[in-house]
């Protein structure tokens, strides 16, 4: 089922009524600290699909997976 | 080393050094906007013929300094990229140009109080008029969405004169327009 225009009007607003309350410290690192988390749900990912790896083999796939969103975001 | 400690590191050397410098990129939309997950920290700075070789030196060892610029496709700039072996998190330094755009936005930069010390930060209407362009040029979805996010944050305190200015100059009115149609009314 395909979410509503209100719906996602909605959830928009919301995000932006949060963004204006949080304190301009928390929101300059937020971008870092979202990207080490992120890195950190990838790898549980990498060692989940691939038991056998070791931690610099996990570190250099999270890397190329990297790479390739980088140069999805930029169009290439 | 985390990504928030080389950006605060990166800040702490250039406030040192007296060297004139702006926060731009994700870091300035994060302020202004809805922020998301960024693996890069964006300057422009003003070097001076020393610079790069005094923030080396200032930063040591957990910095890796390639001391060649590399251009960067999508603002085609020069720019030196200062990367942390450990992490995949990369601080990009980029020269300020030439071009009366740029020279325009670092006159404009402001001074923000955070974490204890002052900042300098592209102003909101800057981030705006600079996604825009890239979003344009670089055809960057991502752009686009973050310049949706600053001037729905930001709301009444945007100066659209300088915006609207500066995006016909660039051609990008067309797509500021847009933007700020889909924007749904936030009370």
């Amino acid at each position: 089922m395909e979410p509503t225009q209100e719906l996602i009007d909605a959830i928009y607003r919301e995000r932006v009524l949060r963004a204006r309350r949080t304190p301009l410290d928390q929101k300059f690192l937020a971008g870092p600290q979202l990207f080490d988390r992120a890195c950190r749900i990838m790898k549980d990912g990498i060692r989940s699909e691939r038991p056998d790896a070791t931690e610099v083999e996990v570190e250099a796939i999270l890397r190329q997976r990297l790479a390739l969103t980088r140069r999805l975001g930029n169009g290439e | 080393m985390s990504g928030d400690d080389a950006t605060l590191a990166v800040i702490g050397a250039l406030e040192a050094l007296g060297t004139p410098y702006m926060v731009v990129g994700s870091f300035s939309s994060n302020l202004y906007g809805v922020p998301r997950s960024t693996q890069d920290a964006d300057f422009v700075l003003q070097f001076g013929p020393q610079t790069i070789f005094q923030l080396a030196d200032l930063l040591g060892p957990p910095f890796r300094f390639d001391p060649q610029m590399s251009f960067e496709t999508v603002t085609f700039t020069m720019r030196h990229v200062l990367e942390l072996p450990d992490i995949p998190f990369k601080v990009e330094l980029f020269h300020l140009g030439d071009d009366p755009y740029d020279q325009e936005r670092f006159h404009r930069r402001c001074r923000k109080k955070m974490l204890g010390r002052e900042v300098s930060v592209a102003t909101a209407e800057d981030v705006i008029v600079t996604k825009l362009r890239w979003a344009v040029q670089g055809r960057r979805m991502k752009d686009r969405e973050d310049a949706r996010d600053v001037i729905a944050v930001q709301g009444d305190a945007i100066d659209w004169d300088y915006v609207n200015s500066w995006c016909d100059r660039h051609g990008s009115r067309a797509v500021l327009d847009e933007i700020r149609a889909s924007i749904p009314p936030l009370l």
